[in-house]
């Protein structure tokens, strides 16, 4: 009976869901907000977690997290999968909008047709999936937000862990641009053993101009740093976007949408081309 | 609680006694011995295992569940629910901890830490004089991973709706997302004197997807 009323639960979820795929079709979050469902049938719906979005996005799990089949695919091509992966509220693809932006769908539809075609997938463990987690901390008394960048590296052959790669905040811009003046360290110095370098580092808002061109300060040696000497009192992360590389030419953004519609959970808020590498693309974000 | 595979079973009883002698030594959720983490590379759990794990993440989730619900209900009696309690307790790891978000009077969200059984304990003794604690009956567990300290970990993500009555009227109401952290370890056995596999859950970060509270 319990198994019985299962099935019918499920096939009523999946009718659901075929009527949120054709809404989703014309792309009018209105649909989707004002009728009103119940929350079982919302979290279905909802991508629950972000390794749910990764099988949603690579055609491998159904909305009940069961293996893509047959059946599944002639109902919900992989197309339609991910085009319901994206936020329908995003004002850029909302008709009647101020912000609404063709060049935005044409590259949205362009992302999505390329992954589909190329039958492109994530690897869940990719170097190319960069986790922002926006982590709230104390500096001089007052709260303070900054981002930790983390991504996945294997341990050994058969384990993973998450890694710090960056960190960035306000609080870390400890230097001031100014191109009014050209600072630099004079060719001679080296016959006086560098005297100019005591006049240089009291020029405290502008010694990275006294450094190479290609020095890039390093952020998270400052994170260390200030946690070691309790400069920061690090208190807890309050969300996580992810940043995602792994699809070759594209970067996209997914961000949890806590909402209560079928249009929830992780989606993905922006896509764009891309063609920076992982170390660059941390430098530009 | 699993119990291995003969082929498993051999490997582990070559290394039980290791293993055995460097769990005395220090460790912690986020660092294991650089022995330690060599020794358990070595031990994986197969994909069939995995999937029977899977199975039962569910049913330690609907356990969870019922717990949750019996020790919230103040109509139960004191002795069932101080069993809930207990019992609930054992299903976790050691050092399990419940962060909440809770949505402060200017919009913000701050976020609060507290020891498992102290959430729990919290929730046996709320100012209500009835509450209703329902969850919606689909859970989703994420695929299990091995960590460096050979722990398998998974998230199951569960639906939770709370309803606090002053007599019979409705004073607080929530519906809270709970991701709990699902971790599969090998842990002795003291009846059979060997190590086996056995699910615990983890940390639980809980986020309220809507709010009614009536003054």
């Amino acid at each position: 009976m319990n198994h019985l009323s299962n099935i019918l639960r499920r096939s009523f979820s999946f009718c659901l869901l075929f009527l949120y795929a054709v809404a989703a079709d014309t792309l009018s979050a209105q649909n989707l907000v004002s009728s009103q469902k119940t929350g079982e049938e919302i979290f279905t719906a909802r991508t629950k977690q972000f390794s749910e979005f990764i099988e949603r996005f690579n055609y491998k799990s159904d909305f009940n997290g069961n293996p893509v089949g047959q059946a599944f695919m002639s109902k919900m091509p992989r197309e339609k999968m991910i085009a319901l992966l994206f936020d329908m509220k995003d004002p850029r693809t909302v008709s009647g909008n101020q912000n609404y932006s063709e060049e935005y769908i044409k590259t949205r539809s362009a992302f999505i047709s390329d992954v589909t075609q190329k039958q492109l997938l994530i690897n869940s463990h990719s170097p190319g999936i960069i986790a922002e987690a926006r982590a709230r901390v104390i500096y001089n008394g007052q709260p303070q937000i900054i981002s930790l960048f983390l991504n996945q590296e294997m341990v050994g052959k058969t384990s993973y862990k998450w890694v710090l790669l960056s960190a960035k905040g306000d609080l870390f811009d400890i230097f001031k641009e100014d191109t009014t003046m050209v600072r630099f360290i004079p060719p001679t110095s080296h016959e006086t053993d560098f005297i100019n370098l005591k006049r240089a580092l009291e020029d405290t808002d502008h010694l990275q101009d006294y450094a190479s061109n290609s020095y890039y300060p390093d952020y998270l040696t400052l994170f260390f740093y200030s946690i070691k000497t309790r400069a920061i009192k690090y208190e807890y992360v309050e969300d996580v976007t992810y940043h995602i590389i792994d699809i070759p030419g594209w970067y996209f953004k997914v961000k949890d949408f806590n909402r209560n519609e079928l249009n929830s959970g992780w989606l993905i808020t922006d896509v764009k081309r891309n063609s920076l590498s992982l170390s660059d693309f941390l430098k530009e974000i | 609680m699993k119990k291995l595979s003969k082929m498993g079973r051999k490997v582990l009883f070559i290394v039980f006694g290791l293993v055995t002698g460097l769990y005395a030594e220090a460790q912690t959720k986020t660092a294991v011995t650089s022995k330690q983490a060599a020794m358990v590379e070595e031990i994986n759990l197969s994909a069939a295992d995995i999937e029977v794990f899977k199975e039962q993440t569910k049913q330690k989730i609907e356990e969870f569940q019922q717990y949750i619900v019996t020790l919230g209900s103040k109509d139960q009696p004191a002795e069932k629910r101080n069993m809930a309690e207990k019992e609930a307790l054992k299903l976790f790891y050691e050092g399990a901890q419940m962060e909440i978000s809770v949505i402060m009077p200017d919009g913000t969200t701050q976020k609060v830490n507290r020891p498992m059984e102290k959430y729990l304990a919290r929730l046996k003794s709320l100012p209500y004089t009835r509450v209703v604690i329902k969850f919606y009956d689909i859970a989703y567990v994420s695929e299990f991973t091995k960590g460096p300290d050979g722990k398998y970990y998974s998230t199951a993500t569960i639906i939770q709706e709370f309803t606090g009555y002053t007599a019979d009227e409705v004073v607080y109401k929530d519906i809270t997302k709970k991701e709990v952290e699902i971790i599969i370890d090998l842990v002795e056995d003291k009846f059979f004197k060997e190590k086996r596999w056995k699910i615990f859950l983890g940390d639980i970060k809980a986020s309220e997807t809507k709010t009614t509270t009536t003054p």
